[in-house]
């Protein structure tokens, strides 16, 4: 389990191998100057506390002791910089691939997975990369040379000292994969409660208003407060034993460093042995264990990275059945049909089963029926966003709507949401999302269909006020406006339009109908239509109902046939002939 | 700086965790420093004894100094793990009661106080809370550590030979005060930078998660991809910068620490020929020196943090001081029986702050709506209709005129008492992530099983909920994503019957919906409203006939009102909305 990822992992830092190599060859060289410092310090101190020599005989090493310093000190930049740059090129990558497989996967993926989590993988999870490529990688590889380069000299200079780092060497991988293998299991964990951490906070935060009105917030703070504390536990018992791992490392580096020492007093106290090498072994030990405190300082983000690492995958592996179409989607005018269209989003739960329907070109289509009937997901089909279980889509009759390139089709088409999204940007970027060239007399015209003109002119900065995420600062109708002003911008042939009534008043309303005729004109629309005068004007009505066609036909046939839609009718009139009756009672009054 | 000691001050309570994570950093720093300098010293003079001849050897007390050794190596060993734990176990304890301070200031903001990007907001809850987390384990605590460990340390070597005590010294300022605040000064924007590239990064990257459908249909995906590739090459290249400085730190202080060796020997062999110091003592001098450094080390890495870490705190701090809209009084009076409302010539605006340019959200209006009424409020989009249930609710103050709930001012009832008073079912309810019997819950936290169905039976999403695989179990999905408008709102209709509260305001409770769930959510809501006193905000007419009083607004104030049958006659604005309906029935 623990290894899948990190195999992954190493093999998306394979492209950055010239840099980790780069960052190995220095972190070596740097080694190699370290043992070489080490040889002038011994022989300058022997020399000088027991040979009796000046300063002015010791000129030529002390000056050769300042160059290798800043040799040393250039090669630890250098080694630093190259880390960097491997873990730069990984962690680019790995984002891009992310951002292009979540976009790939389309809407309704991103809508069923929690997007503050999907965020913190791009995010957050990249970013804990980081250390492990930059320094965990190359220390990996520096961990098994310098140490082996030291372990000669020393063993050339005193086969005693030689021995015990030949014994405490080995030992300390050794404990450290013992500890470290049930590290990794809670480090998981953590890392789990982590971004769950992030997701629980989006949540209080956009329901925060919901939770003063519940009277909740004040609990909601103890939660927030126990769910920190849950993290820091589950943290803490991770990091005790993660700790443990350098704990003993550092037992072994300091026994070694005080075994070699006291062997080498009792051998210095009889004289069987000279100074020198007694210094220069001493100075070099500290060195053999170095690299592996470092490793053991990155270990923890090892963990960390590997765990980040499964949450990556798992995003890149979830990948629903792709569309291999290649074809150009066809010229204007489109009609589109649907034979025994089935879709289901979990398998055994079809929200559409055996739509059967032709949506002719150059008309309206409404789509009507109860709430979970089915409509935006045969919007979804027809848009491409799903992929059918069963059945197929077919444009102009001849082609299967899954053998079109999807951003081919999506060219064809201009779509317009329940909720459609503004970005941050101005009104004038978000409307040229539509078409990046319009100039402004386009814009202006697009926004003047739309209804949009007056709102944006009465703006201070007119087409290039700021929007705030979501389009923060302008009504819901605004934002209507502005969307359809983005459809009439684009001016595909096919229209798809989720038809908005939430949070408009009638005049503005009205407005929109009207400007949601003057865009239906002339082209295939198909409309998931609330509107009565909307529906009214449609060539032909849908009545969906429990994922299948219950009904289809003019507004005047299915009125006459008295069926579903008919019942509806009755329903919408029995409010209405309730207004009407109290307007009457006004004329009458 | 003023930032700084602000979080020091939130940290209070957990100084004594602090305490000791720097104690324990002190006792490993200074055993470490011991076991090297003393392990040169003892090599040196068993060296000087070997070369002495057998008396010498006799008389050298060996045990001694390998004890010291053996002492300082296992001291080394037990207080560096020990000091992790305290320091890991004090830095979560602290950023657990950041997070409680930052969320208890929010909650009196919301929502009219947080007018803000929600991903940013996230942003700054997470991303700056985690870089604040920094702040005592890589900043203050070595700091500390260092301090006091290099005035220690000079001490020792000066007590030998004062020259010696004062390069070590000068070299650890240098090393450990000169290089960071160099590197500092040269992180300081582009630190600032990054925070911002970081928060614009995540921007658009919930901006994509959320507007993918828009993005791909208008075929700007790819130019989305681009910018969010542009944003990490831009957020790349100031991380670059910063680990360039960061790690020309890292090479100066190990420059700096060699620089000490050689300077020690610099000063200690001329001192040696003097007879100032002996053979021992010059080893001790450099093997010492070489542990003192590990004080300083992390320094280098420690002081860069402090300007991002300056940022976030900044902008913690800017959201947490933020003036809350609305003043709670310290006690409420108590609950009066009848619950009348009267408004008199109430004036509210949203930027009270600012005198000079005051936009009147309500301006003069009155209104009374006496308990048991079902009062309808109708108006344009920003005539005030939502304003007066920000009013009611406590989320905005009036500046003017009166408002009175059963006699009682409202600002002198606490702003949870008040809102226990009301049960609002708007479009826009909040549906929290996971299931629909912890949405119910909410509303009323001990509610057993048959309660929650009974609700659900009066909202009519019982079939609903018993269809689904796992009943009231079934997860609703982000901010109720999985689940339709209508189920939603019948979730929020449930929720008022569990909180039955005297109150209820309606905002919008059928919008969106398809007539024949609006119309039977209408049979529902009479069920709920029945014996209550109703406030039903809109702006369409297909629910008139359930009121029995009616209010128009017009730029904040109420232009027409009256029973609905009497204003049929006066009134000039409904006759003229009623005509607009008939074509625009929702079906």
């Amino acid at each position: 389990m623990a290894q899948q990822p990190e195999r992954r992992l190493r093999a998306e830092a394979r492209p950055a191998r010239g840099a980790l190599l780069a960052t190995i060859a220095l972190g070596l060289l740097a080694g190699v100057v370290v043992i070489a410092e080490a040889v002038l310090l011994a022989r300058i101190v022997d020399r000088a506390a027991f040979h009796g020599a000046g300063l002015h005989r010791l000129t030529p090493e002390l000056a050769l002791l300042g160059v290798l310093f800043l040799l040393r000190a250039g090669l630890s930049w250098a080694a630093e910089m190259t880390g960097f740059h491997a873990s730069a090129a990984v962690r680019s990558a790995l984002r891009r691939g992310l951002v292009s497989h979540l976009l790939r996967s389309g809407p309704i993926h991103a809508a069923s997975e929690q997007s503050g989590d999907l965020a913190g993988t791009v995010m957050e999870s990249v970013e804990v990369l980081d250390p492990y490529i930059a320094r965990y990688l190359p220390q990996l590889a520096l961990v098994a040379l310098v140490p082996l380069a030291i372990f000669a000299a020393v063993f050339r200079l005193d086969w005693i000292s030689g021995t015990v780092l030949l014994v405490s060497g080995p030992l300390i991988p050794f404990f450290m994969v013992l500890v470290g293998s049930q590290a990794e299991a809670v480090n998981r964990r953590q890392w789990r409660e982590l971004l769950r951490m992030g997701a629980h906070f989006l949540d209080a935060v956009q329901g925060l208003t919901t939770l003063k009105l519940f009277g909740r917030a004040r609990a909601e703070i103890a939660l927030v407060g126990q769910i920190a504390d849950a993290y820091r536990r589950t943290t803490m018992e991770s990091l005790r034993i993660a700790f443990l791992t350098s704990a003993v490392l550092e037992f072994f580096s300091s026994l070694s460093i005080a075994l070699v020492a006291v062997l080498f007093g009792t051998r210095l106290l009889h004289g069987r042995i000279d100074f020198y090498p007694a210094f220069l072994v001493l100075l070099l030990v500290p060195e053999f264990f170095l690299p592996l405190r470092n490793l053991a300082a990155h270990y923890h983000a090892r963990l960390s990275a590997l765990a980040a690492a499964g949450r990556i995958f798992e995003v890149l592996d979830a990948t629903p059945p792709r569309r291999t179409g290649v074809l150009t989607a066809p010229e204007a005018p489109i009609a589109l049909s649907c034979r025994g269209l089935s879709v289901a989003y979990a398998p055994g739960r079809p929200v559409l089963c055996g739509i059967d329907c032709d949506i002719p070109a150059g008309r309206m289509t409404a789509l009507v029926g109860p709430s979970g009937a089915g409509k935006s997901t045969l919007a979804a089909a027809l848009l491409g966003f799903v992929l059918p279980a069963q059945g197929r889509v077919m444009v102009n009759g001849t082609t299967p709507l899954d053998r079109i390139a999807p951003e081919e089709w999506w060219r064809r088409l201009a779509y317009v949401p329940q909720a459609p999204r503004l970005f941050s940007g101005t009104i004038a970027s978000n409307l040229r999302l539509a078409r990046p060239d319009a100039d402004l007399p386009a814009l202006r015209r697009a926004a003047a269909e739309a209804g949009a003109l007056s709102f944006i002119e009465a703006l201070p900065r007119g087409f290039d006020t700021e929007l705030g995420e979501g389009g923060a600062g302008l009504s819901g109708g605004q934002v209507q406006r502005l969307a359809l002003a983005r459809a009439f911008l684009k001016d595909a042939p096919l229209l798809i339009l989720d038809e908005a009534t939430a949070n408009l008043d009638l005049e503005t309303e009205a407005e929109l109908v009207a400007a949601i005729a003057r865009l239906v004109a002339g082209r295939t629309a198909v409309v998931i239509a609330h509107r009565l005068a909307t529906i009214e004007a449609a060539g032909q009505i849908l009545v969906l109902e429990q994922g299948r066609v219950a009904e289809a036909g003019t507004h005047r046939a299915l009125t006459a046939a008295g069926g579903v839609y008919a019942g509806m009718l009755g329903a919408a009139q029995g409010v209405a002939l309730r207004a009407v009756a109290l307007r009457g009672l006004a004329c009458v009054s | 700086m003023r930032e700084l000691i602000r979080l020091l001050r939130l940290y209070r309570p957990y100084g004594l965790w602090m305490a000791g994570g720097v104690a324990l950093g002190l006792a490993t720093m200074l055993a470490n420093f011991g076991l090297l300098a003393l392990a040169g010293w003892f090599l040196a003079s068993a060296a000087a004894v070997g070369l002495a001849g057998y008396a010498a050897q006799n008389a050298f007390n060996f045990f001694t100094p390998a004890a010291g050794v053996r002492f300082f190596a296992t001291v080394r060993v037990l207080a560096r793990y020990a000091s992790r734990l305290v320091d890991h176990e004090a830095t979560f304890r602290e950023v657990a009661a950041l997070r409680v301070f930052l969320f208890a200031r929010l909650v009196p903001l919301a929502p009219l106080g947080l007018a803000d990007r929600s991903g940013d907001l996230l942003g700054r809850l997470v991303a700056d809370v985690e870089r604040l987390s920094d702040f005592y384990p890589r900043v203050l605590l070595p700091m500390l550590v260092a301090a006091i460990a290099s005035l220690v340390m000079a001490l020792a070597f000066g007590a030998i030979a004062p020259a010696a005590g004062l390069a070590l010294y000068l070299l650890l300022l240098l090393a450990g005060v000169a290089v960071p605040l160099v590197g500092l000064g040269a992180a300081a924007k582009p630190g600032r930078k990054i925070v911002a590239l970081e928060a614009g990064l995540r921007a658009d990257v919930v901006d994509t998660m959320q507007g993918m459908a828009d993005l791909l249909t208008y075929g700007a995906a790819p130019a989305m991809a681009a910018r969010i590739e542009g944003a990490d090459a831009a957020l790349i290249a100031g991380q670059r910068r910063m680990r360039s400085i960061a790690a020309i730190g890292a090479a100066a202080s190990t420059l700096l620490a060699n620089v000490a060796m050689a300077a020690m020997l610099l000063i200690g062999i001329p001192l040696l020929r003097a007879g100032l110091v002996s053979g021992p003592e010059l080893s001790l001098f450099v093997l010492g020196a070489l542990g003192a450094f590990e004080a300083v080390a992390p320094l280098s890495q420690a002081l860069p943090l402090l300007a991002p870490i300056r940022e976030s705190a900044r902008r913690v701090f800017e959201i947490a001081d933020r003036p809350a809209p609305v003043r709670d009084p310290a006690a409420s009076p108590p609950r009066p029986g009848r619950l009348d409302l009267e408004l008199r010539g109430i004036r509210l605006c949203y930027n009270a702050a600012d005198k000079s340019e005051r936009i009147w959200a309500l301006n003069g209006l009155d209104l009374s709506i006496p308990q048991g009424t079902r009062m309808m409020l109708l108006g344009r989009s920003g005539a005030g209709k939502t304003s007066i249930a920000n009013l009611l609710l406590r989320f905005a103050e009036y500046q003017e005129g009166s408002a009175l709930l059963g006699g009682i001012e409202l600002h002198d009832i606490r702003g949870d008492d008040v809102r226990s008073l009301f049960t609002v079912v708007s479009e826009r309810t909040f549906l929290f992530h996971g299931t629909i019997r912890d949405n119910l819950l909410l509303a009323r936290p001990g509610a057993t099983d048959p309660m929650l169905w009974q609700a659900l039976e009066t909202a009519q999403l019982a079939a609903f909920v018993r269809a689904a695989p796992a009943g009231l179990d079934t997860p609703v999905g982000e901010a109720g994503a999985r689940i339709s408008g209508g189920e939603a709102r019948r979730v929020a209709l449930a929720r008022a019957v569990l909180r039955d509260t005297p109150w209820l305001i309606l905002d919008e409770p059928t919008e969106g919906l398809d007539p024949v769930t609006a119309a039977a959510l209408r049979g529902a809501l009479e069920a709920v409203t029945a014996g209550r006193t109703v406030l039903w905000i809109t702006h369409r007419l297909e629910a008139i006939s359930e009121a029995d009083w009616v209010a128009v607004l017009e730029a904040g104030r109420v232009v027409e009102s009256g029973v609905v049958g009497a204003l049929r006659n006066s009134g000039s604005y409904l006759p003229r909305l009623l005509q607009l309906q008939q074509g625009l029935a929702h079906l």
